[in-house]
């Protein structure tokens, strides 16, 4: 048992509690509030006062898997041999002793979504992680989150400078199409009982054409955008737009439609024609029509210990406050369908929260306790 | 002429003013500064209560107008291939005004940067300082040129050791053509200087004068350096040659704060807020700015843009705050040390009698998440102003 004791607890969905208390037992949040008794035996923390939110939950990111600070050694992002690849699964490309997650320790970040690379129209199984202190992978991963795909310059730039397919926008689509076609046709005789030749790249489709797991597509310019939701549409699938640069421009059909967004790295610059218009014009559009959206670095292309700083710009921008605080923690759960179970400072939730310095979104905070599942995983040296 | 009242002003150099006004004359230079002011009857008066005013940020490396910003690979000119020493080349011959990064610069709030080619080339030419409002880049020059860019560690190892396959392939092969360049410079210097002497022709050679005006000290040699061991070669090869020198990025200095101390070095640190892209950048660290401060290092911070969004210039510094420096100490890092570095303390830098006016008004403290920068000054213009997303 563990108590976290003299809090001013930010839990985003019932308020903020001051002076207040937060019980954990077995890796979840047992109690929080201005009253609770601490049990006697409990471990406690006294945090004076200080600020505790949920764990800040990076919901896109390629920590582990395209390694920084090691050059081409960590690059395992993208089995770019072909552009459909969807039996690939993060899982075995996650390196948990990678400098990535020391960092995102450091930056109160308790859970990630980890994804495969852009190059492939399906490039494999995303996983969330927690930031835990472990090498085995087995033991960060709590929930496979979705079927990675891409549209957009990537795949086309990739395979068709090298003369091979898809080398145009159409082409992008139809492949897409082409692979989806047969993985529901697939999946359709699986069901029916007829006997079908196991295909590894099919059978890694199965859950998505189930609506199990969503189709996580990568898509920054507005037809791009509108092209993702249309595939999807056609085939019933479950799904989420990431990165959606030039949201701005097609908000309403967004919104009509209902998408999931991960928006970002709103920090990084036009790095490529696609999105050239990066700016935080996305964000604040989805912020007053209402869009469901969480912010992502794309860590390591923006670092993810500034997820929270994108926070805070995009309030300079005229965001909300508190819901750019939701937007890298709450909404980035919902966003890897962990809402249930992450996010918030709620009883029944994993215990994963930071004390911080200060307000959280503020540049000069530090975060100086992380906790996942009611273990302390990092804590600052206050020199 | 303007008015500037009731602000509070961070003239970076003097006393922070609590309200006070500004005098700017019709060429956008200051003309007086204090709690009041002399003004003439006809003065246009602008009313900044409850605003904040800071000189305009000053980039001393930053690859704006050069690096195709959401332009893709068509306008990427920052490094001329597949000369491993280019002196030749300058920034400026590169440098397109009407590209988006200067526009994300004046939001920003960089109103003065120093255009530096890339770090692929051991020896990679001319770089600039202007303005970051224009049209025309002659009509935005403040100083040409203000040094001869060089680079040290892995890009140019990688670039013609292993995409062009030629020297230098190594660490030490970078500073032995570096040196060789300048043994040959020094030759060259003195043929000149003897048929000077004699009245006799000579021979300009593009690819020495630059090495000449190095040596000569009339410009710095900057060399980029991320590792620890590229920074203390840097700091040998200067010494070796007796130049004047910066140290750029300088990723590592924390690590040698005591040596780049005592040896007196300028480090441009930077870009800020790093991923870590490379291995020679893997120990980046946000507290780098105060460590290398707190060891008396003169500091001061740059984008490297695109490497840094210049958007995100001010957030770099309020990050660097994080670690122990106060808000004067690093707005220095972003106007008046840079402007000395740059040779250009006479003319902006700091809100003083006789500068540029050059400033910025934020709706509150500029290290705030919720403070908006509203516009950017350049010499008494608007260039920029907040839009209402």
């Amino acid at each position: 048992m563990l108590a976290v004791i003299n809090a001013r607890l930010e839990t985003l969905t019932n308020g903020v509690i001051e002076e207040g208390t937060l019980l954990v037992k077995d890796g979840k949040i047992a109690e929080l509030g201005a009253d609770v008794k601490v049990p006697e035996g409990a471990k406690v923390i006294d945090a004076k006062g200080r600020t505790i939110t949920p764990g800040i939950v990076e919901a896109h990111s390629h920590a582990g898997i395209n390694e920084k600070g090691i050059g081409s050694a960590g690059s395992d992002a993208n089995e770019g041999t072909s552009p459909i690849t969807p039996w690939c699964h993060a899982k075995d490309g996650i390196n948990m002793l990678a400098a990535d997650f020391d960092e995102f320790r450091e930056a109160g970040i308790t859970a990630t979504g980890v994804l495969p690379g852009s190059a492939n129209l399906l490039g494999g199984t995303a996983v969330a992680v927690k930031t835990k202190n472990t090498a085995i992978v087995e033991e960060a991963i709590f929930a496979e989150i979705g079927m990675k795909s891409a549209l957009g310059q990537n795949p086309k730039g990739k395979y068709g400078r090298a003369n091979k397919a898809p080398s145009t926008r159409m082409g992008n689509a139809a492949l897409l199409r082409e692979a989806l076609l047969k993985a529901q046709q697939y999946t359709n005789k699986k069901d029916a009982g007829e006997d079908v030749k196991f295909d590894k790249t099919m059978e890694s489709l199965v859950p998505v054409m189930k609506k199990e797991l969503p189709i996580l597509i990568h898509c920054h310019r507005a037809d791009d955008i509108v092209t993702a939701i249309r595939i999807c549409k056609e085939f019933g699938l479950k799904y989420t737009l990431e990165h959606v640069t030039e949201g701005y421009l097609v908000v309403d059909h967004i919104l009509e439609n209902d998408s999931l967004c991960a928006v970002g790295p709103t920090m990084f610059y036009g790095s490529k024609v696609e999105n050239r218009e990066r700016d935080f014009r996305t964000p604040i559009a989805f912020s007053k029509a209402g869009v469901r959206f969480c912010f992502t670095t794309d860590h390591a292309v923006i670092a993810g210990r500034h997820l929270r700083t994108t926070a805070g710009i995009a309030v300079s921008w005229g965001m909300d406050r508190d819901e750019a605080l939701k937007a890298i923690t709450l909404y980035s759960a919902r966003h890897m369908g962990q809402d249930h179970r992450i996010g918030s400072l709620e009883v029944g939730k994993d215990a994963d929260f930071v004390i911080w310095s200060g307000d959280p979104l503020c540049f000069l905070t530090h975060a100086d306790v992380t906790v996942v599942e009611g273990n302390v995983v990092y804590e600052r040296e206050v020199l | 002429m303007l008015l500037i009242k009731n602000a509070k002003i961070y003239p970076v150099v003097g006393d922070m003013i609590e309200s006070g006004q500004i005098l700017i004359d019709d060429n956008g230079k200051i003309s007086a500064i204090g709690q009041t002011v002399d003004a003439p009857a006809d003065v246009n008066e602008m009313d900044l209560s409850g605003k904040i005013v800071t000189p305009g940020l000053i980039d001393i490396h930053t690859h704006v107008g050069i690096w195709g910003d959401g332009e893709g690979a068509d306008s990427m000119d920052g490094n001329e291939k597949p000369d491993a020493i280019n002196p030749k080349v300058n920034a400026l011959d590169s440098t397109n005004p009407h590209q988006r990064s200067f526009e994300g610069a004046r939001e920003g709030g960089i109103t003065t940067m120093q255009i530096v080619p890339g770090s692929g080339n051991p020896i990679g030419g001319l770089g600039f300082a202007c303005k970051s409002y224009g049209t025309i880049i002659d009509e935005m020059v403040i100083k040409n040129p203000t040094g001869l860019k060089g680079a040290l560690g892995e890009n140019p190892k990688n670039l013609h050791g292993n995409m062009l396959k030629h020297a230098p392939s190594t660490r030490m092969g970078t500073a032995g053509l570096i040196r060789e360049y300048f043994e040959e410079t020094k030759a060259y210097m003195a043929k000149k200087d003897a048929a000077e002497k004699e009245g006799k022709s000579f021979d300009i050679d593009m690819k020495y004068e630059p090495g000449v005006m190095v040596l000569k000290k009339e410009i710095p040699l900057r060399l980029h350096a991320h590792r620890h061991d590229d920074i203390v070669t840097a700091v040998r090869l200067c010494q070796e040659l007796d130049v004047e020198f910066s140290i750029e990025h300088c990723t590592d200095g924390y690590k040698i704060a005591d040596y780049l101390a005592k040896n007196n070095v300028l480090a441009c640190v930077g870009p800020g807020l790093s991923n870590s892209s490379k291995v020679e950048t893997a120990d980046f660290t946000d507290a780098n700015p105060a460590i290398l401060h707190k060891a008396g290092v003169k500091v001061c911070l740059m984008t490297d843009h695109p490497f840094l969004n210049t958007r995100h210039f001010m957030v770099y510094g309020a990050v660097s705050a994080r670690y122990g420096i106060s808000f004067e100490d690093v707005l220095k890092m972003m106007t008046i040390n840079p402007a000395e570095a740059l040779g250009l303390e006479d003319r902006v830098g700091s809100l003083e009698v006789g500068k540029d006016a050059d400033f910025l008004v934020y709706d509150g403290h500029p290290f705030s998440y919720k403070t908006k920068l509203e516009a950017t000054y350049i010499e008494g213009q608007k260039v920029w102003e907040k839009p209402v997303y």
